[in-house]
């Protein structure tokens, strides 16, 4: 994986004893995470576990009750303004429930994702340069919606809405790409193609990927290190490759002794993870084609 | 659904081995003090009502005789006359025009304070509380009052009536935006601020679109209640309809003046429609409203769609591929080309306006240097040749109005706005019928109302009464409609599954549910009638109004400006009270 040129830091990220209280609740008791340039790392973990705050805390979107963290060498809790902003612009976001502007087109919703190089408010295509329109034009038609980029954003299914989020974070050029449970709630196609399209990108660009999901299955078959969390700490750390389905189970305090209560365990990570999308839940497997 | 918890239900009656008696047992009902004293405040009101409607001489022997009056009154009207055709072209385009400008001039100015004062975009506490405030004391002030101080300060004109209108309305559109902008989803706003965007670009690409609706409909909104409200204006020297009315009832020119008020009529229901139009080309989708513009446009739709069978306007795609730029040319699909015109028809209205108007923009120069003057006369606030007994009982007397006109409207909208529900009305017809009903009371403006009643039964308060009861009844009694058809229907069900009558339903189900929503509209219609009512004095409907007009036409600055610290305070005062009544008993 070729590298731009960057910071000396051969970690692109790098928590360290990261804790975080709301109110009286822990969401994250002591996390440490290092990911090096090019890596495809998945937060693994129920709802809950914590996964969330981690990845909004790279971004800078929530401050640390104590702890570091670092990214793209620089140490995002001391960043504000300005330069808070011009180091967001260099990851990208995708969110659960896509967060598109549902009444603007969907080309102006990718163009949002260069709003970081622009100074001042848009608004309406006309306020874009011609530049950032067709480099936003080339990412919808990288993700395969070229022919949808006048129509409303709501007019489209979340699988497509999904990509159109992609497309958005694209426009940022970015070196990172986080993930929060980009396809919990999709169906098992769309969710399919999105994870498989999130994967092409990040090897094409060589981007480093933090991507948090809940099916094992999924976990195993997408990502290159499976990163487990539990009640806020990290319990798992470990390359995906030869890892077993039970011993991914084991991070949850579980022992499955049987295949039915394995699968019971499974059916229940997904519910509870998934408590407010009511879409059909990802069926077993369905990515390991 | 987890398995983990699955456990078997819980024993849900005590253990029965305590000896005492049941109604020893029984928990002792408990009501907060809060709870008693907005009861008590509450119970105080009402009787403060029934005595000032006891108090308004409203009988039904004295309206069968002002019918006589009525009678008497519209044969020495003999025919109704109007302004000459070109004249009357000219002011009905001026007081649209006019209008038009005060309510724009408001909406832009409702962004930035709207901006401020909903928490979740507001810089600080410090700024909401500012934001809140100009909210709350721009719709305390009646643009009347403005108007007349307007007036003063720059060359006769419409300008006066523009800032007066605009100033007035950022209230009301400021702070249903500021609520609008509360209720957004957080979402696409999160996702600006994670690709990098400033504060500023996250309001305009993150929330700006996702509020516009509901900002269009507030300002058409407001549009049409500042139509309505422009007939006052003319009363204290704002040009327009308002004031050719003002001039031709004052020179017992009756013909004329009921000729323009028919006028005002037909305009206020043309102009509902017209926005109804706009709301639903802005917005798209069947208007959901059940407004006489909203009906008309539903009714066209629907007929509409009967005409055509099938009509699937297949929207033309850019060539999926390499070609970008070709991409970059947006298709004209009938969407596109329906935008750009109802942008350009905006635009044309809005220059019109503009230019109808005939602003003196030097006005805006130079009476800056004449507040120091008109400042000094204004302050410090007295009574003038009145002494303060005179001036309270005034006031008392339009409290009086406010406070009778509502319990009037209340009573009546309870009957009419439960058989306007679906779930309460015996059958279609009535609920058809009343929601008619209603929807005509809603089309006539109170203020014209109240100009012909007083002509029909003389100046005093009973004909703001009766006026300001009678508008009530077309607004108290849709919330009410709309309010019943919202409850939720498992509890009607359930009564009338144990056997329950019709009007035990009503009783035991629908009215329980609907109780706060009715404590809320009704307080939301007093706080409403108590600023009318000073408007109606002006009018000649008896009330601090009528002193207000008179010492702003006399020149008695100072007591213009004890007569608004009176209003405010009163008005402030209520608006309290409302807040405190919904916040008891949400």
């Amino acid at each position: 994986m070729s590298t731009p040129v960057g910071n000396e830091d051969p970690a692109v990220i790098d928590v360290t004893g990261l804790t975080k209280e709301f109110g009286r609740t822990v969401a994250l008791q002591g996390a440490s995470l290092t990911v090096a340039r090019g890596e495809i790392v998945v937060l693994l973990g129920l709802s809950g576990s914590g996964k969330s705050t981690l990845l909004r805390h790279l971004d800078g979107l929530e401050t640390p009750t104590s702890g570091s963290v670092r990214v793209l060498g620089q140490e995002v809790p001391r960043l504000s303004g300005r330069r808070l902003r011009a180091l967001r612009s260099r990851m990208g976001f995708v969110f659960q429930q896509f967060d598109l502007v549902p009444s603007l087109t969907v080309l102006e919703n990718v163009l949002t994702g260069a709003l970081s190089e622009l100074r001042g408010p848009r608004i309406g295509l006309w306020s874009y340069p011609r530049r950032l329109k067709l480099a936003a034009l080339g990412h919808l038609d990288r993700v395969g919606l070229l022919d949808r980029a006048y129509q409303r954003a709501d007019t489209l299914s979340g699988g497509q809405q999904q990509r159109v989020a992609i497309a958005r974070a694209l426009m940022q050029n970015p070196e990172i790409l986080l993930a929060d449970e980009p396809v919990a709630s999709l169906d098992p196609e769309s969710s399919e193609q999105v994870m498989s399209l999130i994967r092409e990108i990040a090897m094409d660009e060589g981007l480093t990927v933090v991507c948090s999901l809940h099916q094992v299955d999924l976990a195993l078959s997408w990502g290159d290190r499976i990163v487990g969390l539990r009640h806020g700490e990290v319990v798992l750390d470990t390359p995906a490759e030869g890892l077993s389905k039970a011993e991914v189970m084991e991070i949850y305090g579980r022992v499955a002794t049987s295949t039915t209560e394995l699968e019971a365990i499974e059916v229940e990570l997904a519910d509870a993870a998934t408590d407010a999308a009511s879409e059909p839940r990802l069926a077993d497997g369905a990515l390991r084609s | 659904m987890s398995l983990a918890t699955a456990t078997p239900p819980a024993p849900s009656a005590p253990p029965p081995s305590s000896p005492s008696t049941i109604a020893e047992r029984a928990p002792r009902r408990r009501v907060s003090p809060e709870r008693i004293a907005a009861i008590l405040t509450l119970g105080a009101i009402v009787v403060a009502s029934v005595i000032a409607l006891a108090d308004s001489g409203i009988s039904i022997p004295s309206m069968i005789e002002s019918w006589g009056n009525a009678e008497r009154f519209f044969a020495r009207v003999g025919t109704i006359t109007f302004p000459e055709p070109g004249e009357l072209l000219y002011l009905t385009a001026l007081t649209i025009g006019l209008v038009l400008c005060g309510t724009l001039l408001a909406a832009v100015i409702s962004v930035p304070v709207a901006y401020l004062a909903a928490s979740n975009t507001t810089p600080g506490r410090g700024w909401q509380a500012f934001g809140r405030f100009v909210t709350v004391l721009t719709r305390a002030i009646p643009d009347v009052v403005l108007a007349m101080v307007f007036v003063l300060m720059f060359s006769l004109g419409s300008l006066p009536g523009i800032l007066a209108i605009g100033i007035h309305s950022v209230g009301m559109i400021s702070k249903l935006f500021a609520d609008a902008i509360e209720q957004i989803d957080e979402g696409p706003r999160l996702a600006i601020r994670a690709a990098g965007g400033s504060k500023l670009q996250e309001f305009t690409s993150g929330i700006l679109p996702q509020v516009l609706p509901s900002w269009v409909a507030t300002v058409l909104h407001r549009n049409d209640i500042n139509l309505r409200g422009s007939v006052v204006l003319g009363y204290v020297g704002v040009v327009g309809l308002g004031m050719e009315m003002s001039f031709a009832f004052k020179s017992l020119n009756y013909s004329e003046g009921l000729g323009i008020a028919l006028v005002m009529f037909a305009l206020c229901v043309v102009m509902e429609i017209v926005s109804s139009v706009v709301r639903q080309a802005m917005l798209g989708g069947t208007p959901s409203g059940r407004g006489l513009g909203d009906r008309v446009v539903r009714g066209v739709q629907n007929a509409r769609a009967r005409g055509r069978a099938t009509a699937v306007p297949a929207a033309p795609r850019p060539a999926s591929g390499g070609d970008l730029e070709a991409a970059l040319r947006r298709p004209w699909d009938a969407v596109r080309i329906r935008n750009t015109i109802w942008g350009w028809v905006a635009l044309a209205v809005v220059i019109g306006s503009v230019l109808v108007c005939n602003i003196q923009w030097g006005d805006l120069v130079t009476f800056w240097a004449k507040i120091p003057a008109i400042a000094v006369q204004f302050w410090p606030p007295s009574f003038g040749n009145y002494d303060a007994a005179t001036m309270f009982g005034a006031m008392a007397q339009t409290i009086g109005i406010a406070l009778a006109a509502t319990l009037l409207a209340f009573v009546v909208s309870v009957f009419v706005g439960s058989l306007a529900a679906r779930n309460v009305a015996p059958n279609g017809t009535v609920r058809t019928s009343m929601r008619l009903l209603l929807v005509v009371i809603r089309g006539i403006p109170e203020v014209i109302l109240a100009i012909v009643l007083i002509v029909i039964t003389g100046l005093g308060s009973q004909a703001g009464t009766l006026a300001l009861a009678f508008g009530g009844i077309g607004l108290l009694g849709k919330l009410i409609a709309d309010s019943f058809e919202e409850v939720k229907s498992g509890p009607e069900r359930a009564l009338r599954a144990t056997g329950a009558n019709r009007g035990q339903v009503y009783a035991s189900a629908t009215l329980p549910q609907g109780t706060r929503a009715l404590i809320g509209h009704s307080f939301y219609l007093l706080d409403t009638n108590i600023r009318a009512a000073t408007i109606l004095g002006i009018v000649g409907g008896g009330g601090i109004g009528y002193y207000l007009l008179n010492a702003g036409q006399g020149s008695n600055y100072a007591v213009v400006t004890a007569i608004v610290l009176m209003i405010l305070v009163t008005v402030l005062i209520v608006e309290g009270i409302a807040m405190w009544m919904r916040r008891v008993f949400r």
